[in-house]
């Protein structure tokens, strides 16, 4: 959003507290939803969990097209609607909950930091996994895009989707990288988190923040989906403490709190 | 970055200057052909056949340094490149009078010609589909919230780097070498429009980095980054007996002449079929005006 829209929709934040009715939209579980948008929908659930703020998870089958920027998740909270991780931290902090308060200026660069490598290796790596590696694309990912939708319009969908996806891949220079080398980036990526991560509980000591969210939004989607092969959850599950993080946050502020983390039949664990 | 980084570890680098970028052996540049014929152009994948080859500027980091760096290149790569990016080629004062001057001047007849509006294009393609997804209804909203993010990344730089000598204590590592990269190229181009340019001068902490960097490292290049056709093949007679660390010292030198390239040119791929579009639009331009007539 622009400045002013910005500073505007603070404001109004602000001035009311959060209500018992907010509502988070996803795609539909069982059958639509992708790898990337799960990730993304989990870590923001992950997060509101950590700021015990309460909210109800929506599935529609066009989430996508209802958010105002287009990527899923996003919350309709009183009269307002705000989509992706980043802008979702900013209202939360606007109403008053933050994560960070207690990090000093450095720990925040370096948060700002991971959560930046996340996005840009985990996530791309994610994307081109699902819309430029020929097997999952065939198999898996045209079947559920296209799923809610009658033919021919499943087929059309998915298929400017991926041309889409593409295009930026190649944008950013990922179209000439074979599988391969998106796996090493994978292992590279989780590499630094558990270098980071070390022995401590969360990345920042004692208390959880944005950052553990996104992190476990991104690895506990990546472990319990089941793909054409498993070589994606192997890279993961190579560090240890990031296996017992996402145990860890998924006991504490899932199963603890009677909230399923509902683990999709073709999702293995 | 390449060039920083090799001149960082003291690495054997011959550089060829080359403009014209057909000549590289990948077509794309920087490129590094190694002692093996091999050719590699994507900085990263330079830095890490450097690393390979023993020469490692990061070899006295921790591992939790090491997820720094990662992290930090991360951040600037999707911060800050896109409004460099912007800065250098999209905005129309700063590319008339700063970029396309520089590559026009560097490349032999009849490539200046076509050549610098051809890259142009391509960036301009690239960051549309960087940011393209977010809002773009209004340019000028869209490279606000660019240089407010771009802003933010420079003061979170700022605050990481706080007063040590470098990002990592007293010796330089690769991540010096790709802030350097950025900043040196920031500060020393001479733009007509410089919003990030001011905001990047009001961060003292990180002027003083630069020039420290450039006063240790670049000794020759004297006040600032001289546009790349003036850069001497100095490199070239890199074959004192520095002690390593000093030798890190001088491959930010390198790196610095090499930035314009480094930066501007390593990321885009010109492939050998493609410069035939371009006098084909010139030509399909003229043949419509054939037709008005």
């Amino acid at each position: 959003m622009s400045l002013v829209a910005e500073a505007f929709v603070s404001q109004i934040a602000a001035a009311e507290p959060w209500p018992e009715n907010a509502t988070l939209y996803q795609q539909l579980k069982g059958e639509q939803i992708l790898l990337s948008d799960n990730a993304a929908s989990l870590a923001v659930q992950a997060f509101l969990q950590m700021c015990n703020l309460p909210i109800k998870v929506v599935c529609r089958a066009n989430a996508e097209y209802m958010s105002p920027s287009g990527k899923v998740p996003f919350i309709h909270v009183g009269n307002q609607v705000v989509s992706e991780l980043g802008p979702i931290v900013q209202f939360v902090k606007a109403k008053g909950h933050s994560l960070s308060d207690g990090l000093d200026e450095v720990q925040k660069a370096e948060m700002k930091a991971y959560m930046e490598l996340v996005n840009n290796m985990l996530l791309t790596a994610e994307l081109y996994l699902q819309w430029c590696d020929e097997a999952t694309v065939g198999e898996i990912t045209h079947a559920r895009y296209g799923s809610p939708y009658p033919w021919p319009l499943n087929h059309i969908l998915a298929y400017q989707k991926q041309w889409e996806v593409r295009r930026k891949m190649k944008a950013i220079g990922w179209g000439k990288k074979t599988l391969d080398q998106v796996l090493e980036d994978v292992d590279q990526c989780c590499q630094a988190l558990s270098q980071r991560l070390g022995t401590q509980p969360y990345f920042f000591n004692k208390q959880p923040t944005e950052l553990d969210a996104l992190v476990f939004g991104h690895l506990y989607t990546i472990l319990t989906t089941q793909l054409t092969s498993d070589e994606l959850s192997e890279k993961v599950k190579n560090y240890s403490n990031l296996l017992a993080f996402c145990r860890r946050i998924e006991q504490h502020y899932f199963e603890d709190r009677g909230k399923v983390l509902k683990k999709h039949s073709r999702w293995y664990f | 970055m390449g060039k920083t980084y090799a001149r960082f570890t003291g690495a054997p680098l011959k550089v060829h200057k080359i403009t014209n970028p057909w000549r590289s052996p990948s077509g794309t540049l920087p490129a590094l052909r190694t002692s093996h014929g091999e050719v590699i152009s994507v900085p990263h994948k330079i830095i890490t056949h450097l690393r390979k080859e023993k020469y490692n500027a990061d070899y006295d980091l921790s591992a939790r340094q090491g997820a720094d760096t990662l992290a930090f290149m991360s951040l600037l790569e999707e911060k800050l490149l896109p409004v460099l990016i912007h800065t250098f080629w999209v905005d129309t004062k700063n590319y008339v009078e700063v970029t396309r001057k520089w590559y026009a001047e560097a490349m032999p007849f009849p490539l200046n010609f076509f050549l610098p509006g051809r890259m142009q294009r391509q960036y301009m393609e690239r960051l549309q589909l960087l940011c393209g997804e977010h809002r773009p209804e209004n340019e000028e909203e869209l490279e606000k919230e660019l240089y407010q993010e771009a802003r933010e990344c420079l003061t979170l730089l700022s605050q990481r780097l706080g007063s040590q000598k470098f990002f990592f204590g007293d010796a330089p590592a690769s991540l010096d070498a790709f802030v350097f990269s950025y900043l040196a190229l920031l500060l020393q181009a001479k733009l007509p429009s410089g919003k990030l340019q001011a905001h990047l001068r009001g961060l003292h902490n990180l002027c003083a980095y630069c020039t420290h960097i450039l006063s240790l490292y670049f000794p020759w290049d004297g006040a600032g980054v001289p546009p790349p056709r003036q850069t001497p093949a100095g490199p070239e007679t890199e074959e004192e007996p520095y002690r390593r660390r000093n030798q890190i010292l001088s491959v930010l030198a390198g790196l610095a002449a090499m930035v314009g390239y480094a930066l501007l040119s390593g990321i885009v791929s010109i492939q050998r079929a493609t410069p035939a579009r371009a006098p084909g639009t010139r030509a399909l331009g003229m043949a419509e005006e054939d037709e008005e007539e």
